[in-house]
């Protein structure tokens, strides 16, 4: 029975076998080979989408040859108001393969109708040497646009980028040059090479396009008419050491590429370091009030008319009149020698020697551009070094040290750091306390008396409260003073709340005997001719036409600055 | 139920391509728009340039001579007067404060 079954059930199975094993297999092998038409058709249609969009992707970017490349790219430089002091523009240049030139008589006429007034004669002397060639080199786009429309096969062109100087000779000493390669190899194309490269943006600078071109046009006008050598002068807001004009002639112009040997192309204001003489007599007194040793009003009764020092050295008053008894304010606005040298002398060599590095008069200065000068090192206590450092001799240092000094005196005793480079206003740094407080609001009304009643009445312009000291130094040539002058003026204004330094020095300068000076205590009095070469006849008169010219921009441009 | 699976993978894998697709197309878009930005920029650039030359103090003193010499005064900044308006009245105060030694 069971065998009986067994036999049932197999032949049933055989028979069900043969028919759904038919019937099985063929929707297999259908689904398998439809799954695989299916998976290639996703593939297909994902790959056809993906191939339609890099098309697309591809005629984009064909379409965009960007000429800049990392290579030779340099960002742009501005002012403070955004105008362009430096700009990176395109520029291309065009050559020609003689070699693929198959009219040179229909070439040489289709090139005479773009370039009019071109002698085209050097040019098929080319041709005929049958040597790769620039047409012309630098070509604005226009230029381009006709020349390939000639659709002449020799004609061939490069991307080039130029550096433009819109301002030309304005900002030389500051910007600085680049060479052949790309390379800063002066100013701010040198110290930030690496940044202009990098950045997207263009970099700002603290200067005013405006007041640096009336600085200069002043300075060109009072360079020849006291037949100045070189002068330099330097504008900074003395509360955060932004430098809003920084002039030093002569100077030369950026665009002509030229290379600059001559030494009297110096930058006067940070690399050229000088013998200021009186300027300096504002730090010996600053130095006394900072100490508590004096105070304005303090006295020095008896003071001599010539005194000794050292072996055999001997420091005189430069005016016989001099009064012997002086407060120490009057000691300033006369520019008293002997006065400075006892004050000097009450404070001490290292008392002041540390009250001069203080306010980074001794130190080779740390400046946004390399071409600085390094004061010379002075040995203290050689003969009367400390009595002559007094009044400004036997000391040297730089125009923009000078600046920063008065800055630091005048501010209320902040350091600052002079800089020419925009900062973001959000990262204010905290301002540093190096002076005692009261040194300022004692010092400030004493130089105001200087202007108003001393040796720089010339400066003295209505409106702006200038105050400031002149100093006149014989000029030192291979370690002996010559004499020739460099006549320099430092001044602040406004005096009840300074906000910023002028500096103005003119070397080498001469009387001038048809110069008119118009006095400015308001009685109308002018005098022909320049009494004496001094810096109250001559930087003096330079800095107060000056204030006259930028004084109202900075009154009113930057009256919330 | 295997139908459902493998209609979802279906539509997922279309959805999935065609959501890749529309968003390279923005991108596209995008590279577009920000190329244009680049060349527009490039062009306000030059434009800029052309302004700060023409415009440029230098160029400003040239025109004065040639043109208004004799139009242009200067005025003294001590008569400029402030005008500030307060509850409907003007007062009206030196732009300059003078000091007192001035």
């Amino acid at each position: 029975m069971s065998d009986k079954k067994n036999n049932v059930i197999l032949e049933e199975y055989e028979n069900e076998f043969s028919y759904k094993k038919s019937k099985t297999n063929l929707n297999i092998e259908f689904n398998r080979i439809a799954f695989i038409f299916f998976v290639f058709l996703i593939i297909s249609i994902i790959y056809s989408i993906q191939l339609l969009h890099l098309g697309s992707l591809k005629k984009i970017t064909n379409n965009i040859k960007p000429i800049i490349t990392k290579k030779n790219y340099r960002a742009d430089i501005i002012d403070r108001n955004g105008n362009y002091l430096v700009k990176t523009v395109d520029s291309i240049n065009i050559g020609i393969h003689p070699l693929k030139v198959i009219d040179k008589k229909h070439l040489l006429l289709m090139l005479n109708h773009i370039y009019e007034n071109k002698n085209l004669s050097r040019i098929k002397k080319k041709l005929d040497q049958d040597k790769f060639f620039y047409l012309e080199k630098n070509i604005r786009p226009k230029r381009y646009e006709e020349l390939m429309m000639l659709g002449d096969k020799s004609i061939s062109s490069e991307a080039n980028l130029i550096r433009l100087y819109p301002q030309d000779n304005l900002f030389s000493h500051i910007i600085g040059q680049i060479d052949n390669d790309n390379n800063g190899i002066s100013g701010i194309e040198k110290s930030f090479d690496e940044e202009l490269k990098k950045i997207n943006e263009p970099l700002k600078l603290t200067v005013d396009v405006d007041i640096q071109f009336l600085i200069r046009e002043e300075l060109l006008r009072f360079q020849k008419i006291f037949e100045a050598k070189g002068s330099a002068a330097i504008l900074m807001n003395i509360n955060n050491g932004e430098i809003l004009s920084m002039v030093s002639l002569p100077d030369f112009n950026l665009n002509k590429r030229e290379t600059i040997e001559d030494v009297n192309y110096i930058n006067r204001i940070t690399k050229g370091t000088y013998e200021l003489g009186s300027v300096f007599k504002t730090f010996t007194v600053a130095s006394g009030i900072n100490e508590g040793l004096i105070e304005p009003d303090t006295e020095f009764f008896d003071s001599k008319k010539s005194i000794s020092c050292g072996k055999n050295h001997k420091i005189e008053e430069y005016d016989n009149k001099m009064p012997s008894d002086l407060t120490v304010e009057q000691i300033l606005i006369k520019s008293g020698n002997i006065g400075s040298v006892r004050i000097a002398r009450k404070v001490g060599v290292e008392r002041h020697k540390s009250f001069l590095q203080t306010i980074g008069i001794l130190d080779k200065i740390d400046f946004d551009i390399e071409e600085v000068g390094k004061p010379q090192s002075i040995d203290w206590y050689e003969g009367c070094k400390l009595e002559t450092i007094a009044f400004g001799h036997g000391i040297t240092t730089t125009i923009l040290q000078l600046a920063k000094g008065y800055s630091i005196i005048t501010n209320g005793g902040y350091d600052i750091k002079p800089t020419l480079i925009k900062k973001n206003l959000h990262k204010k740094d905290k301002r540093k306390k190096v002076l005692k407080n009261g040194v300022s609001e004692k010092m400030n009304p004493i130089l105001r008396k200087v202007v108003s009643e001393g040796t720089a009445k010339l400066v003295n312009v209505e409106g702006y409260q200038v105050g400031g000291k002149t100093g006149t130094a014989e000029q030192v040539n291979n370690s002996i003073y010559s004499n020739t002058k460099i006549n320099t003026l430092a001044s602040i204004f406004p005096t009840e709340n300074p906000k910023y330094v002028l500096v103005v020095m003119l070397e080498s300068t001469k009387n001038n005997k048809e110069y008119i000076y118009e006095y400015r205590d308001g009685s109308g009095f002018k005098l022909k001719g320049s009494p004496r070469n001094t810096a109250g006849w001559t930087s003096v008169e330079a800095a107060g036409k000056i204030i006259d010219k930028i004084g109202p921009i900075l009154a009113t441009k930057y009256i919330e600055n | 139920m295997k139908k459902v699976v493998f209609v979802i993978i279906f539509v997922s894998i279309l959805g999935t391509s065609l959501v890749k697709n529309s968003t390279k197309e923005i991108e596209d878009k995008i590279l577009m728009v920000n190329e244009r930005i680049t060349s527009l920029k490039s062009e306000l650039g030059d434009v800029l340039l052309e302004y700060n030359y023409l415009s440029s103090p230098d160029k400003l003193t040239q025109y004065q001579t040639q043109y208004f010499e004799k139009d242009l005064i200067k005025i003294d900044i001590t008569k400029i007067k402030k005008l500030v308006e307060k509850n409907n009245h003007i007062k009206i105060s030196d732009f300059i404060v003078r000091a007192n030694d001035e």
